[in-house]
């Protein structure tokens, strides 16, 4: 039983994505008048490249480095090329971006709250429900 | 790449903005200015339009490493140059005008102030994006404060 079990690891991992998530939207909306700038965006890798991240490579010695890295986050940035939105091959959709990022601040301020609530229940349990 | 990066991408547009906005400033303060420069043959040209030429941010030193790290660096944007606008000078006759040639014609900037206004409202409203996208990021920061609290 682990004090900072897996919630908190999960929770932790959301605030690493919600944070990137926010650069690169800030990012796009400041590059919405660059010509030929394609849009950034973070998605999660699909299941297969997350399942052959998580594959182990056969060790003959105990000292030899494990391949997998168990922290690997499974999200990764890329670039939308194929489209066009704007005359100067700019494809920034700044309506988008800026849904986008409330959404992802509202997210972020959810994530924090329940980090807050889990604290507090263990809070709860250290003072013996005083 | 720092808890500040998302806010510094935000300046970076909040500065081309600007520059943007002191381009359309000058462009139209000069509408009328015919002695802007000394040609070769020693003659007054009128002032020529100027446009701002916006680039990504890719050739500071953190994004070069961030290559090296066969990372995407995220770096905002950056102004690469202001070049003047090649488009023909507007002739206006004006026999009394002290820089009218021998017809009594003047050449006057090639500045179309319709133009300008749309290209100030551009920069305005993209400004504004910025300064939202800067607030959300500095609102997410405020709130990763209160963990623990």
């Amino acid at each position: 039983m682990n004090l900072f079990g897996g919630t908190f690891r999960t929770l932790e991992q959301s605030l690493d994505y919600a944070s990137l998530k926010n650069q690169v939207i800030s990012n796009n909306i400041s590059n919405v008048d660059t010509p030929n700038y394609k849009a950034k965006d973070i998605v999660f890798k699909d299941y297969l490249a997350k399942a052959a991240s998580n594959l182990e490579a056969k060790r003959t010695h105990p000292k030899h480095i494990p391949f997998n890295s168990p922290r690997d986050n499974n999200y990764q940035l890329i670039t939308k090329e194929n489209t066009v939105f704007n005359h100067n091959g700019n494809n920034v959709d700044i309506d988008k971006e800026m849904a986008n990022l409330a959404k992802n601040q509202i997210y972020y301020n959810a994530l924090i709250d329940r980090m807050n609530g889990k604290f507090h229940s263990l809070q709860t349990v250290i003072r013996g429900g005083n | 790449m720092s808890i500040f990066h998302a806010m510094n991408i935000s300046g970076s547009g909040l500065t081309t903005q600007r520059l943007r906005m002191d381009v359309v400033a000058s462009n139209i303060a000069n509408a009328q200015s015919t002695r802007a420069t000394v040609n070769e043959n020693g003659e007054f040209e009128p002032y020529r339009r100027k446009m701002v030429v916006m680039e990504p941010q890719e050739k500071t030193f953190s994004s070069f490493l961030q290559k090296a790290q066969n990372r995407k660096a995220l770096s905002g944007v950056t102004v690469s140059e202001i070049v003047e606008d090649d488009e023909p000078f507007k002739i206006v006759y004006n026999p009394n005008h002290p820089d009218a040639d021998e017809q009594g014609y003047v050449q006057l900037p090639n500045v179309d102030p319709l133009q300008e206004m749309v290209d100030l409202m551009s920069a305005t409203r993209s400004y504004e994006a910025n300064i939202t996208a800067f607030n959300a990021s500095k609102g997410m920061l405020m709130k990763a404060l209160e963990i623990g609290k």
